[in-house]
């Protein structure tokens, strides 16, 4: 059968999920654990994935053929979505994206500042998971949160302070790619403060996607309380990474306290609280040696996340293997 | 009667088939995102990022004369400018030799028009993509559904009204006349709204909607058209944008871009709007088997003031 290798590349894994962008598409797509293979572990040395055009012998989503090496150096040959689940390839064709995963069920988020998210999951630090069907804490599903300290039975989402909301008991979770259709994108709002410049907390890191000097246009329904800062635009002059922060030239210590509906209010309350980008005003600061409204990285309306691409999972039973492991990779594309 | 019947078990048709008269149609879904936006063009060789700019208005606080002789206080315009590069996206059809030898249908003419049906197709999605990522939404709560969001009911949709109309927005589409001063009524100049064909059955539910055939007039309409309701005019697209499975119930949530006048932009690159060319088989192939059709297009986009557009999130009051 004729094909072409039409892209190959290597990277150092750092333990988290891979994105192959692939112009040309792919009908077949291989990864090898460089530094694994040379080893005696159990781990994914080799991944395979098989697109479309194979029709009933194609890879499912977020699987694929998985090569793993038992103790004796044989090679044991399953797919990524066995009993011994992990994540495997997933092809993504159209934006906004939905990285393929099946229903991930949440067993508890607490009411605690950052909340505390309890949850089986393969995710790694930075994913961003859109949080549906919520159970207890009812005013987030729909929500997209980052998260960070992640471990295999759950996880912290800086962007929620929850103290005040009731406890969530059950949900589910699903990991979305962390550039929309189009950048820059609108955020969901978690917190404003009351202050002569507000800081703004968001559900995601903001500095992923603003940058300071651009202006952002809010959306805050009065059932967020902070009712006056509803369709006003401010500039943001700093963020914080950290904190998932950003502070506006808004002066809101006069404003209602910003809050969530409660629980109890929920399906009525309108939802969410959100700001989104508005261009910005090019200046320079003689005294600072500052010019803002030439970025061009974050600022200009563009597409936010190219298609098609190659998801590869992380983990070292997964094709991005783990931190530190070398993965060669190669995309291939048939004639016929 | 005679046993050597000629019939066509023993005499089968020399063609077993036939061509109809005129091809089926190719299916095209509704183009309803890209014309109520504000069109710019690009000139070539200067850069590849469009800067639109606005003055925003000045401040209207204070401003009397006292008599002293004092001069009020001078106020520096603000100006706001919105970035967009271009992109260009392009789409081929390589055509064996055979193909067209032996296919009945003209086919590097079809093809060509399957191109030029794919070049407004994308630039479409492109166009409902900004409207999707970069746009602050409001769920609806109105509904009866019981879902976060709810279904779309005449108070949300008076609420984003408020909203545009706070913000000084201004309508898009002029009103339609009633064509007589008694027994019909007009519709007042509106703003846009886009949604989903998912959404139809719940448009109709919504109190107070004007379905399109009772409008005064049918002139000049688009076929995507689907209705009024308060101050907006609702077009639907079997493409317009959804999230699967994000509602407070686990349903599909739809998006519904509500806006006025300059709200978005298309920026074209001129002599790059659409570009369709032929590669023929020399140039293709080394054995002159494969020739090439294709079709490529420039274009930048931008929400260009975002108090002048807002919308609606929601689901259909049947699960979907």
């Amino acid at each position: 059968m004729p094909f072409t290798i039409i892209a190959g590349d290597s990277f150092t894994s750092s333990g988290v999920g891979v994105k192959i962008i692939l112009p040309s598409s792919a009908d077949y797509f291989r990864t090898t654990n460089i530094t694994q293979m040379a080893l005696s572990g159990t781990v994914c040395v080799r991944g395979e994935w098989f697109g479309p055009k194979f029709g009933v012998g194609a890879s499912a989503a977020n699987s694929g053929l998985r090569w793993r090496k038992a103790a004796s150096h044989a090679i044991l040959i399953d797919s990524f979505s066995t009993a011994t689940a992990s994540d495997g390839f997933t092809y993504v064709t159209v934006s906004p994206v939905v990285e393929a995963q099946s229903a991930n069920a949440i067993t508890a988020i607490t009411a605690a500042s950052p909340a505390v998210v309890s949850q089986t999951n393969t995710y790694s630090d930075g994913d961003i998971l859109q949080f549906y069907d919520t159970t207890g804490m009812l005013q987030i599903a729909g929500m997209n949160f980052q998260i960070s300290t992640v471990s295999g039975a759950g996880y912290t989402l800086i962007g929620l302070r929850a103290v005040g909301l009731t406890a969530g008991t059950a949900g589910y979770t699903r990991r979305i790619s962390k550039m929309l259709a189009v950048e820059p994108q609108f955020l969901y709002v978690t917190e404003i403060t009351k202050a002569t410049q507000a800081v703004v907390r968001t559900s995601v890191d903001p500095t992923a996607y603003y940058v300071i000097g651009m202006k952002v246009h809010f959306s805050v329904p009065t059932s967020f309380g902070m009712y006056q800062m509803n369709q006003l635009t401010g500039t943001i002059v700093a963020m914080s990474s950290a904190n998932y922060t950003m502070t506006v030239d808004i002066d809101s210590s006069a404003f209602t306290t910003f809050a969530f509906p409660l629980t109890t209010s929920s399906p009525t309350a309108a939802l969410f609280a959100t700001i989104a980008p508005a261009g910005a005003s090019t200046q320079y600061n003689p005294v600072t040696n500052v010019q803002t409204g030439y970025n061009f990285q974050y600022q200009p309306f563009r597409t936010g996340q190219f298609t098609p691409y190659m998801y590869l999972g992380a983990g070292a039973a997964s094709p991005a293997g783990a931190a530190n492991d070398v993965i060669d990779w190669e995309a291939c594309k048939y004639e016929n | 009667m005679s046993l050597g019947i000629t019939n066509i078990n023993n005499m089968a048709p020399e063609l077993p088939v036939q061509a109809s008269e005129d091809l089926l149609s190719t299916p095209m879904f509704n183009l309803i995102h890209s014309f109520g936006v504000d069109q710019h063009h690009a000139e070539s060789y200067i850069g590849k990022t469009t800067r639109m700019s606005r003055f925003e208005r000045l401040s209207t606080d204070g401003g009397q004369l006292d008599g002293s002789g004092l001069d009020p206080a001078s106020e520096v315009p603000v100006r706001t400018d919105i970035d967009a590069p271009m992109e260009i996206y392009a789409k081929s059809i390589v055509t064996n030799e055979q193909v067209i030898l032996y296919e009945n249908s003209k086919t590097l003419t079809k093809f060509t028009a399957l191109l030029g049906l794919w070049l407004r197709e994308k630039e479409d999605l492109l166009m409902r993509d900004l409207f999707s990522s970069s746009v602050s939404y409001i769920n609806a709560t109105g509904g009866l559904n019981g879902d976060q969001p709810s279904n779309i009911s005449l108070n949300d949709v008076n609420n984003v009204e408020n909203i545009l109309l706070g913000n000084d927005a201004r309508t898009l589409l002029s009103n339609l006349d009633a064509t007589q001063m008694i027994g019909t009524a007009g519709v007042r100049d509106a703003f846009i709204a886009l949604a989903s064909t998912n959404l139809s059955a719940d448009l109709q539910r919504v109190q107070g909607v004007m379905l399109k055939s009772a409008y005064p007039t049918q002139e000049g309409l688009r076929p995507e058209e689907y209705c009024s309701i308060s101050r907006f005019r609702f077009f639907v697209s079997s493409k317009a944008a959804k999230t699967p499975g994000i509602s407070l119930r686990g349903n599909t949530v739809y998006t519904v871009p509500m806006y006025g006048l300059e709200a978005a932009a298309k920026i074209e690159q001129n002599k790059y709007t659409a570009v369709i060319g032929y590669r023929p088989p020399w140039v293709v192939s080394s054995v002159a088997q494969n020739s090439q059709l294709y079709a490529k297009f420039a274009i930048a986009r931008a929400i260009t003031n975002q108090n002048w557009i807002s919308g609606l999130k929601c689901t259909t009051y049947l699960p979907s």
